[in-house]
């Protein structure tokens, strides 16, 4: 349900960005959601696309969303595997479970845990 | 080809178009307001302990008697998060201590701006007596308090023993933040199916600097522990 206060704030900060570079409406928003955030990606873009229509420079705005795959640190070693990415506008399911099944690829241990992933960043803006 | 860039893609104009890279967090805001509320937590003299849990698992009743137990040695004050009524600030303040209450109207989580107003309301609650620890109670919720940082110390996670053990695996980017566990209604264990060591595992997998709790703020077992952990986090 936080979604939509997070899509929100990305809605402020275009109007706010555009309004900076004199652009009439944004084309594009570029937006990276880690695969810790608890964010539901399926949700913040169908909050951001309910209320981008609220506003003319944002009505029409594409919504990009990146999902970055996790990434796992091993306790034992440090080194940092990498799990499988989502598809487009969607994160992997079950991001802390498959842990249960993954070995460091270093060193073989069972010992991994989530490491970053807890980013919800605005890339990338296309203006006209 | 195009005639501006040379570039071999036609399905592109150049009018007016212009490409921004931002490259900033859309937490910004809550985060930039967050640090402003850990100076100004400091400045008061104390350190916040933000409790995050699903409702009913038994935060307020822990705070009351965490007050009980501390009595004067220690001063707490209190800032309740909750969608509708006084209800939790009134059990604070019928104990004596100083407690701010936040209704949200229907947001399911605090951020760091309805946390700075009541800093200041609780300043102002507190006649100039000063704080050691400031407990902010979240929202009722396991899900949504985790994405916003309020300025806390700390992060603590409570989990009664009728919800299950298995809420670890359920709910893990809430444990993936927090500081300190904290397993409630431990007099309950005799009537749930609750596995503590599963709940310990699970969530040490998520978060492996997580400290742990068990206690019963009913019976009271368990409950030194947990008056030790403050007094060494107020030492410290």
């Amino acid at each position: 349900m936080h979604e939509l206060s997070l899509a929100q704030n990305l809605l402020d900060q275009l109007l706010q960005l555009s309004k900076q570079h004199d652009a009439k409406i944004v084309t594009k928003a570029t937006v990276i959601i880690g695969p810790f955030s608890g964010i539901v990606v399926e949700s913040f873009a169908f909050g951001f696309n309910a209320i981008k229509q609220d506003h003319p420079p944002t009505a029409t705005a594409d919504l990009i969303l990146e999902t970055p795959a996790p990434e796992y640190i091993c306790l034992d070693c440090n080194t940092i595997n990498t799990g499988d990415a989502g598809t487009t506008n969607e994160h992997p399911k079950a991001v802390y479970e498959t842990i249960n099944d993954k070995l460091c690829s270093a060193c073989g241990s069972s010992r991994l845990s989530p490491s970053g992933g807890t980013e919800l960043i605005l890339k990338q803006l296309e203006m006209e | 080809m195009c005639d501006v860039c040379g570039c071999q893609l036609h399905d592109h104009h150049h009018s007016d178009s212009k490409i921004v890279e931002v490259n900033q967090s859309l937490l910004e805001a809550n985060q930039k307001q967050a640090a402003s509320n850990k100076t100004h937590i400091e400045k008061m003299g104390a350190i916040a302990i933000n409790l995050i849990s699903s409702p009913g698992s038994g935060k307020t009743t822990l705070l009351e008697r965490t007050i009980d137990e501390l009595g004067d040695s220690v001063k707490i004050g209190v800032i309740e998060g909750d969608i509708e009524t006084e209800r939790d600030a009134d059990r604070i303040r019928a104990k004596g201590v100083p407690a701010v209450q936040l209704t949200t109207g229907g947001a399911c989580h605090l951020d760091a701006p309805m946390v700075h107003g009541g800093l200041h309301v609780l300043e102002h609650f507190g006649k100039g007596k000063g704080f050691d620890i400031i407990f902010i109670e979240n929202v009722g919720n396991l899900v949504c308090p985790a994405t916003f940082d309020l300025g806390e110390h700390h992060r603590a996670i409570l989990l009664s023993v009728p919800e299950g053990s298995d809420k670890p695996v359920k709910y893990p980017t809430t444990f993936k933040g927090a500081d300190l566990f904290m397993i409630t209604k431990t007099d309950l264990l005799q009537h749930f199916d609750f596995d503590i060591e599963e709940a310990k595992s699970e969530a040490l997998k998520i978060q492996p600097d997580l400290d742990i709790l068990c206690f019963s703020s009913t019976t009271g077992e368990g409950f030194d522990q947990w008056i030790t952990y403050l007094k060494n986090l107020l030492s410290a």
